[in-house]
């Protein structure tokens, strides 16, 4: 054993340039997928951490649609462990011209202290928080050089209101939020007298019992509670994964790349080290070694890469994931702290995936070298198996056409399966098409080359068909560049689908805030308005339910009801997608009653298109025909109707929202904001606020664009690999071309051609290649997502130049290499 | 014997080889002096590791000497660069090997006219030598077949065939049977006396076998990196 160990480690030791790129390999594979694992974990952590942030660890929030809910109203449950009832209130604070919002809340310390208990910077306890004190959260504190005992002055209702600043919080618990602006935390009495609710909160929080879960927390406050009262939960966990899940995708994508490139970078060195070491095989086996013996021998070296791989692999990868996510906290617009989650199993995953790929990859040609007959082993009689192209082109050419159908044919509930196979299947396919494929082009070539770059050109070509060596380079670099093309892709879609929600929406800015109709119309008349859109708001006070259905409990409460003067402006303000085409019941919209709902909204009620519907504000009822659903990610608006029936069904008569298009959006926002004043309001143009939500997408996908340069780097290790094993196998041709009389210019000028031209035949299956891979990517997330991606033709193009560059770049390890040839050694000895 | 500089193909002049063996230096060849005059069919014979064959690719420019030179033609070839050296692969010189080195994914014809292809040349203007070649060697029917698809006896064929189809001034052959049975190593014999014979080629030959050295005209002995 002592001495197997001692050969496998002299192997190591000797092949170091071989050895350095398969560790090289498994460790980039190893990191990579350990920083995959891991920034799952971390995004969800801070996704809820975000998500969080005022309700702490309460899970469930109850509410009244009048505003107003006390501690009387929770019943005495075993299963809350804890509530609070939350105060809320706006203020607006006036710097240098720019005002910025201010939440204000307020609750009761020593609950608060149970279920979100905010921290000091100092490390103090909060005491004696009562009068006109306040606490500010240091992110704006250090903004605006405000510091402890400081008078500080807020706008509340239009009056000035001045605090003593009683302590700087830290940025989180209640103070993290999503938007711009800051929340502010009042003594209770003090928000109370200011906004003038004295009996209730707007909310309590509660928290289950340990042992409790959210759901049944609900389920039971739900049907304790009295009618009336709005039962929510906090957080919407699935929402949460789903989040993280979205923005983790693509690093995902990189493990799958990288690790399909490991396996072939292992592969195809332990096709070589076998043939390599074939007369030592040969000895083992002449001495006694069993084909078991021979295989364990070279798996256990194997391993010993992968083990090696991810020993170092691992910790690289905790390092790299402290990096870019202490990166990522700084420049993220709010600031937060993003943990650093590494999980065992994460770790465990890892390390089994590292060692499993070095083992299976290597595992085929050491089966197929062990179980060589012992005769040919000795004698050295071994001949390389060829297999035909007959088998394999129409193999490859099956494998990609299903490839391509499976998951256009399968079920929804079928396509994530579906869509594994085909990636896989289209990279497999490729793989037995290309040395077809190669044969094809490198024929062209001939005539080409033999033209423009004479009889080394078309040499160069020639040497390419039934090569096996340039089509293993081939297949290396179209997986490397598909890889790289596939990954940019769909970064470049996760960017702008999380970070422009307005994309294919025509509004170019909004106001949210309450409108007069003489506000409206000073808009209106703004220089270079074009097109204004006013709407009334009602947020969780419309119920809708079937007109049979008179019990409230199985009507739903509509979190946001918009009416609309003119739909045609509102479908392409938000970019409205209807679920089937535009229903004709629209031409009905202003005249009848008819109602638009949200896809969403259609499944949580129950209903159809066409169903006649009750909408409630608990006054007055009426019945409205569903004239039809759609999905936007441009508004989270539940249901549409036509504003005269807001008007005359629910009294509205102030807006509460507009959008615009101006010629100049920028200067209308300015006045809109003028108009504002001292009311408080939330008015962006679509430019601020695609700015505002790229800074965070932006940082959280930054990792990921850091990541593709590891993947170039594995390409790249890949590539010089593959030259190298090249060389070695093809030292005795090149030494044969040279007896016939190849000078090392004219090597050079062959290698040169070569390289250019497997580069070339890469990049275009790359590009082919990976233009499928996204076509079957977003075949699979379409059912959820409504946007199409955008495919630059500039980052195809500019990935297989890369790959024509690498190519070119790793001939210059075997033209040097050749340089040094020493001729009669190569040449003599078969 | 003396002979004048125009009819000398090959001349070695006090040719030493060293090799570095770890901190050991062993000398293969010591001194040697010869010339191989043009049509002449030398065999050199002698025991393994006698440095026979280190003599044949030095004299061929496939390496290079410790001391001393070697002339082709009557130009000093041991400095020679790799370019010059290369183009003198391709039209001065044809070597055939033990293992005949066939270029394996380039079928007969190719591999016929390879030196020709590194020289510049258009195959299209040799397709006459190509056909007249395949047919002294005896190939003419295996033109279109890969190496792997050919008898030893075949494939040295076809490896004589690339050595001659420049029609180079000597032809160095380093066991040319050495990897092939007697029948088949007495018809490559046949072969290479018949082209010294019918087209005066000038042939130098390392060789294990007294059969096969019979079939030159001279035969040169190397023991312990001399000449006997």
């Amino acid at each position: 054993m002592k001495i197997i160990l001692k050969y496998i480690i002299t192997n190591l030791k000797e092949r170091r340039l071989r050895t350095a790129v398969m560790l090289l390999s498994i460790f980039l594979s190893a990191m990579l997928l350990f920083v995959s694992f891991s920034i799952g974990a971390s995004y969800e952590s801070a996704q809820r951490k975000m998500a969080r942030g005022m309700a702490g660890s309460a899970a469930v929030s109850v509410s009244s649609p009048d505003g107003s809910v006390t501690s009387d109203d929770i019943p005495d449950l075993s299963s809350i462990g804890a509530a609070v009832g939350i105060l809320k209130g706006a203020a607006l604070y006036h710097e240098n011209g720019y005002y910025e919002t201010i939440d204000l809340i307020a609750a009761d310390l020593s609950s608060l202290n149970k279920i979100n208990p905010p921290r000091l910077t100092d490390g103090g306890e909060i005491s004696g928080f009562e009068g006109n004190r306040i606490l500010l959260p240091d992110r704006f504190t250090s903004k605006y050089g405000i510091q402890k005992g400081d008078d500080f002055t807020l706008l509340i209702e239009g009056s000035p209101v001045t605090f003593e600043v009683a302590g700087i919080a830290a940025y989180d618990t209640v103070f993290l939020r999503h938007t711009r602006g800051a929340t502010a935390l009042l003594p209770v009495k003090t928000l109370a007298g200011l906004t003038g609710q004295t009996d209730g909160y707007h909310e309590i929080l509660t928290a289950p019992a340990d042992g409790v879960s959210a759901d049944l927390l609900k389920e039971e406050l739900s049907a304790a509670l009295p009618d009336g009262l709005l039962v929510t939960e906090t957080v919407n966990e699935a929402q949460i994964a789903a989040d993280a899940r979205q923005k983790s995708m693509p690093f995902f994508l990189i493990s799958f790349f990288s690790l399909t490139m490991s396996v072939f970078i292992i592969y195809s060195s332990y096709k070589v080290i076998t043939l390599d070491r074939l007369p030592i095989i040969g000895t083992f086996r002449s001495i006694g070694a069993a084909q078991k013996t021979v295989t364990r021998i070279l798996l256990a070296e194997s391993m010993l890469y992968g083990m090696l791989g991810g020993l170092i692999g691992i910790p690289a990868g905790a390092a790299i994931l402290r990096l870019i996510l202490q990166g990522m906290g700084q420049s993220l617009s709010q600031g937060i702290e993003i943990p650093v989650i590494i999980s065992p199993a994460g770790i465990l995953s890892a390390f089994a995936v590292a060692v499993l790929v070095s083992l299976l990859s290597a595992w085929l040609p050491i089966r197929r070298a062990s179980r060589l007959p012992v005769k040919e082993v000795v004698l050295g009689t071994v001949k390389e198996a060829r297999s035909s192209h007959r088998l394999t082109a129409p193999g490859g050419a099956l494998l990609f056409v299903i490839s391509i159908l499976l998951p256009r044919a399968v079920t929804e509930e079928l396509l994530y399966p579906a869509g594994g196979f085909s990636l896989l299947g289209l990279i497999a396919s490729a793989i037995l098409f290309v040395p077809f494929f190669t044969n094809l082009c490198a024929r062209g070539m001939e005539h080409v080359y033999g033209v423009f770059l004479g009889n080394e050109g078309r040499l160069a070509a020639r040497n390419m068909r039934d090569n096996r060596n340039t089509t293993q380079n081939i297949t290396l670099l179209f997986i490397s560049i598909s890889a790289i093309i596939a990954i940019q892709t769909v970064g470049d879609f996760v960017t702008a689908y999380v970070g422009d929600v307005f994309n294919g929406a025509e509004l170019e800015g909004f106001a949210d805030g309450p409108m007069d109709s003489a506000f409206v119309e000073q808009v209106q008349n703004m220089e270079g308005m074009e097109k204004l859109l006013p709407l009334y708001v009602f947020k969780n006070s419309i119920r809708a339910g079937k007109p049979e259905d008179t019990e409230q409990e199985n009507s739903i409460i509509l979190t946001r009801l918009e009416g609309c003067d003119n739909p045609d402006w509102y479908f392409s303000m938000f970019a409205l997608h209807f679920t089937k085409e535009k229903p004709p019941e629209i031409s009905l919209f202003q005249s009848e009653r008819t109602v638009l709902l949200s896809e969403s909204c259609m499944e949580r009620g129950g209903f159809s298109t066409g169903d006649t519907i009750t909408l409630t504000d608990g006054n007055s009822s009426y019945n409205y025909i569903i004239a039809g659903s759609f999905k936007s990610r441009a508004t989270d608006v539940e249901a549409v109707i036509s504003s005269q029936w807001a008007e005359a069904d629910f009294g509205a008569s102030s807006y509460g929202f507009l959008a615009y298009t101006a010629s100049d959006p920028e200067a209308v926002m300015v006045q809109i904001r003028s108009l504002f004043g001292d009311i408080s309001n939330w008015s962006r143009t679509v430019e601020e606020f695609n700015t505002d939500a790229l800074t965070t997408v932006g940082a959280f996908l930054q990792p990921m664009h850091s990541m593709t340069y590891f993947i170039l780097l594995l390409a790249a290790a890949g590539v010089v690999n593959n030259l190298l094993i090249n060389y070695m196998q093809k030292r005795r041709i090149t030494a044969m071309y040279k007896s016939a009389g190849l000078s090392n210019r004219q090597n050079m000028k062959m290698t040169l051609i070569e390289g250019f031209s497997s580069g070339l035949i890469g990049a275009v299956i790359a590009i082919a290649i990976s233009f499928l891979e996204i076509q079957t990517i977003f075949l699979v997330a379409g059912p959820k997502i409504s946007m199409s991606p955008n495919l630059e033709a500039s980052a195809f193009l500019r990935a297989g130049l890369m790959g024509i560059g690498i190519t070119l770049l790793g001939s210059a390890v075997p033209i040097l290499k050749n340089r040094r040839m020493k001729l009669v050694e190569e040449i003599k000895f078969e | 014997m003396k002979t004048s500089t125009e009819c000398i193909a090959v001349e070695g002049r006090h040719i030493s080889k060293d090799f570095q063996l770890g901190n050991n230096t062993t000398k293969v060849l010591r001194d040697i002096s010869l010339q191989i005059t043009r049509g002449e069919f030398v065999s050199i014979m002698g025991p393994s590791g006698s440095g026979k064959s280190t003599l044949l690719y030095i004299l061929g420019g496939l390496d290079t000497p410790t001391a001393g030179s070697v002339l082709l033609n009557g130009m000093d070839i041991s400095h020679f660069s790799d370019e010059k050296m290369s183009r003198l692969r391709r039209q001065k010189i044809g070597f055939v090997f033990q293992f005949y080195n066939l270029i394996p994914n380039l079928n007969v014809e190719e591999n016929i006219l390879l030196p020709l292809l590194l020289d510049g040349k258009k195959a299209a203007d040799y397709q006459d030598s190509l056909s007249q070649m395949l047919e002294t060697v005896g190939l003419s029917d295996r033109r279109r077949h890969k190496p792997r698809e050919l008898s030893g006896g075949q494939q040295q064929r076809a490896a004589i065939a690339r050595a001659l189809i420049g029609k180079p001034e000597i032809l160095f052959a380093d066991e040319p049977t050495g990897n092939l049975d007697s029948k088949t190593g007495e018809e490559i014999m046949t072969l290479l006396r018949k082209i010294n014979a019918q087209q005066g080629q000038t042939i130098l030959m390392v060789t294990h076998s007294s059969k096969a050295a019979a079939s030159s005209t001279r035969t040169i002995t190397v023991q312990d990196g001399r000449l006997l």
